[in-house]
């Protein structure tokens, strides 16, 4: 399977960026060029240099340390998010399935579809309303909106694994519930799972951008890549290279862990497996 | 016929386009009979005695709007619709003669029953005239024939006439004033014609104006608050002139453009950090120097609006003759700062909430102070608010530790004398000195008042003073007759003109 994914092209670019982003990301736990919230209004709206890689903002900070930082921010939402999504979907979702057709099956699905009928942004921009701005209320916000996909997709291949046969032979054999769907289930599932935590994980990336960009995500001096972009708007004609560098960092990490989810589609899916 | 229908619509645009150009040539030679200026924000109403905000004065005053007396561009203050005015010896009645021959818009001529009608709706207990202080002193109003109005007041108040230049106290006619709002009708220069809310509001030359007539026919006040928005206008020729540009960083590269203008001059709004000084920690007025002395007032000026503003030390407009230099009173320096905090208990410092209101001057501003504040080990968290929040919870409800705001109406150091008002402020020397300034007889013992009173609030780091607010002013080459100061809100149309 290994060797099929790395022959598997987007896999490998999408590999690779995410790759990249990580590193960044950890590189800027320990180091970066400079301090990324140190102002020096003096050097302000530098354009980039040796000093400067990236240039200046509008308070002489560093954009390529404050990018840095970003990238932290951003894979930490993603993580955290999809993981409370992944975690409460998943188990709701199987809960579901073992009970399908059961009151219990109805009110959580009813309840998920309620929430899809929101769009993503739009929900995480009313809890923020009411949790109010910040970095921590933003991942529960996107973790929020992802419990219902994750739901959704481990009811659907949860019913479907159960209807195979080593199942009932489980079921004869005594086994508890708990014990088939964590020792049965769960393992069968995972692929699609991964599958789908990778894409949930670049819109995880892009809501955080978003609602940093609105001015309720993460908030200064924390940098966001959002923020960034927010506030290079108002130089754009001035210091467009403001808004070059967060925004291609945006794309790029989008599309990094879009490329890998279609990779690892392609390699885990089951019905590409028969190509 | 598939293919002929698909051209149609598009062959009838291309003509359109087509003629659009031959035309277009004709136009840009027949001479300039309008402008276009640009502001930054749209007045909420049109009835400058129905609210605060500044944009209505922008619009309204000295163009579709007179007062008996009105500030010029130098912030001296002339006589408008009242020709002469005769004070009694004591300063309690004064007799306004007004000018003859002026009517409104709608065609009625400007009587003494005017003025009285207009004085008495600001009075009014449900009228919503932000300047209410103009009209206290005032005890009742006569109409003595159509010409004459004598104003009596209860109690000598030395700016009283100072009152009757402020946009509160525009006279209307008894017919229009309820439509003011959105229709306004008035003795100005140029009248009312249109508003596309949200985008434009139209005016024309008023051909029966009792003074110098404009020289430019018709009028445009166009609305865009987008800073880059504001810049791409200006570049392309959508605005002759905008009031106020919200890039400062913009300046360098509108300098450099042949076809524009780019002057800074001042308003009045003092910008400040504001503490809620009856709130624990800032009752300590150590806890207040320090966070004064926290500030490196010139680094936030040149970060948040690129170094154009004015530095100032106390709540004071340097406009004013009366202004005392106090820049030099509270000097930078966190090392003393952090000393001060120990002092007052806090070697460790405190955490505080930063509420800022929506403009660049705040939201920047606020950025580099609580960078400032974190050297010293305040801990500052922001939380950027829009105004109707600011004004409820900040101004009204006082529920707020520091925030960062730009007061905008002139001579208004009165507000630290002010119960209740959001600085949670107290100091019954700065009541009795702000009493002198309106119980003063002469011009040289009010302006003694006024200095006693901007050195107590000073010393008493009330709110931390970072600059006067700049006004950039950017027209067209050949454009004249922009203001280059605020001593007022206000664009007089009339003074425009194309060279």
């Amino acid at each position: 399977m290994i060797t099929r994914a790395l022959r598997h092209p987007s896999f490998v670019v999408g590999l690779a960026i995410t790759l990249l982003v990580v590193l960044v990301a950890v590189i800027a736990a320990f180091w970066t060029p400079h301090d990324a919230t140190a102002m020096r209004i003096s050097a302000r709206l530098r354009p980039p240099s040796a000093t400067n890689w990236f240039g200046t903002d509008q308070f002489g900070r560093d954009v390529l340390s404050m990018l840095m930082m970003g990238a932290r921010n951003a894979l930490l939402v993603g993580v955290v998010a999809v993981g409370i999504g992944l975690s409460i979907g998943v188990a709701l979702g199987m809960v579901a399935a073992t009970r399908e057709g059961s009151l219990l099956d109805e009110a959580i699905m009813r309840i998920c579809d309620f929430t899809f009928a929101f769009p993503a942004v739009l929900t995480a921009i009313l809890i923020l309303t009411f949790l109010g701005p910040g970095l921590v209320n933003a991942i529960i916000a996107i973790g929020i909106f992802n419990i219902p996909v994750f739901a959704r997709i481990a009811r659907g291949a949860a019913l479907q694994v159960m209807a195979r046969d080593y199942i009932r032979a489980a079921r004869a054999a005594g086994r508890t519930t708990f014990g088939i769907l964590y020792r049965h289930v769960l393992p069968n599932i995972t692929g699609i799972l991964i599958v789908q935590a990778s894409v949930q994980f670049a819109l995880a990336i892009l809501a955080e951008a978003g609602l940093s960009y609105l001015g309720i995500g993460t908030q200064p001096p924390n940098p966001s890549w959002g923020r960034m972009l927010n506030d290079s708007q108002t130089f754009l004609s001035q210091a467009s290279y403001l808004a070059i560098f967060p925004g291609a960092a945006i794309a790029l990490a989008v599309l990094g862990f879009n490329l890998l989810g279609d990779g690892l589609r392609d390699v885990l899916d089951p019905k590409s497996k028969e190509r | 016929m598939q293919k002929s229908t698909r051209l149609g619509p598009f062959a009838a645009s291309l003509s359109l386009a087509v003629l659009g150009f031959s035309a277009l040539p004709a136009v840009a030679q027949a001479p300039k009979d309008s402008v276009t200026i640009c502001q930054t924000l749209e007045p909420p109403i049109l009835d400058p005695t129905g609210g605060a905000a500044a944009a209505i004065r922008e619009v309204t005053y000295d163009n579709v709007f007179e007062t008996l007396l009105a500030y010029n561009g130098e912030g001296r203050i002339e006589p408008r619709l009242a020709e002469k005015i005769d004070s009694s010896a004591d300063g309690l009645t004064h007799t306004i003669t007004l000018r003859s021959g002026v009517t409104f818009h709608d065609g009625a001529a400007l009587t003494a029953e005017d003025v009285k009608f207009s004085f008495e709706r600001a009075m009014a207990p449900d009228s919503k005239n932000s300047q209410k202080w103009i009209f206290a002193p005032i005890d009742r109003i006569e109409a003595r024939d159509a010409r004459t109005v004598v104003i009596t007041l209860k109690s000598f108040a030395g700016d009283f006439l100072d009152g009757l230049a402020w946009a509160d106290a525009t006279i209307f006619s008894a017919k229009s004033a309820d439509k003011a709002a959105t229709e306004p009708v008035g003795t100005g220069p140029y009248q009312f014609v249109r508003w596309n809310r949200g985008d434009r509001l139209l005016l024309k030359r008023n051909e029966n104006y009792w003074g110098k007539k404009p020289t430019i026919p018709n009028a445009t006040f166009r609305f865009i608050s987008d800073p880059q928005a504001q810049v791409a206008a200006l570049t392309a020729g959508d605005c002759d002139a905008h009031t106020n540009l919200s890039a400062p960083e913009a300046v360098p590269q509108l300098r450099a453009n042949a076809a524009l203008r780019v002057t800074i001059g001042r308003t009045e709004g003092e910008t400040i950090v504001a503490m809620n000084n009856s709130k624990p920690p800032f009752n300590n007025p150590k806890v207040r120097e320090a966070i004064s002395k926290a500030i490196d007032r010139s680094q936030v000026n040149e970060g948040a609006i690129s170094g154009f503003g004015t530095l100032i030390g106390t709540h004071f407009s340097p406009n004013h003759p009366a202004y005392v230099d106090l820049t030099g009173a509270v000097k930078y320096d966190p090392a003393a700062a952090k000393k001060l905090l120990a002092e007052a208990g806090f070697p460790n410092g405190f955490s505080v909430t930063l509420r800022l209101p929506p403009p660049a001057y705040a939201q920047r501003g606020g950025e580099i102070v609580a960078a400032m504040l974190g050297q010293v080990g305040i801990k500052v968290s922001i939380e950027p608010v829009q105004w109707a929040q600011w004004l409820e919870r900040v101004y009204r409800q006082r529920d707020y530790d520091l925030t960062i705001v730009a007061h905008v109406e002139p001579l208004d150091i009165n507000i630290y004398a002010r119960d209740g008002y959001y600085f949670g402020y107290n100091s019954e020397a700065v009541k009795a000195a702000v009493a002198r300034t309106k119980s003063a007889k002469t011009e040289a013992e009010r302006n003694a008042a006024y200095q006693e009173a901007q050195r107590l609030i000073t010393a008493d780091h009330a709110n931390v003073y970072l600059f006067m607010l700049p006004k950039i002013t950017v027209s067209r080459a050949g454009l004249t007759g922009m203001w280059t100061n605020w001593p007022v809100p206000a664009n007089p149309l009339a003074a425009l003109s194309w060279q």
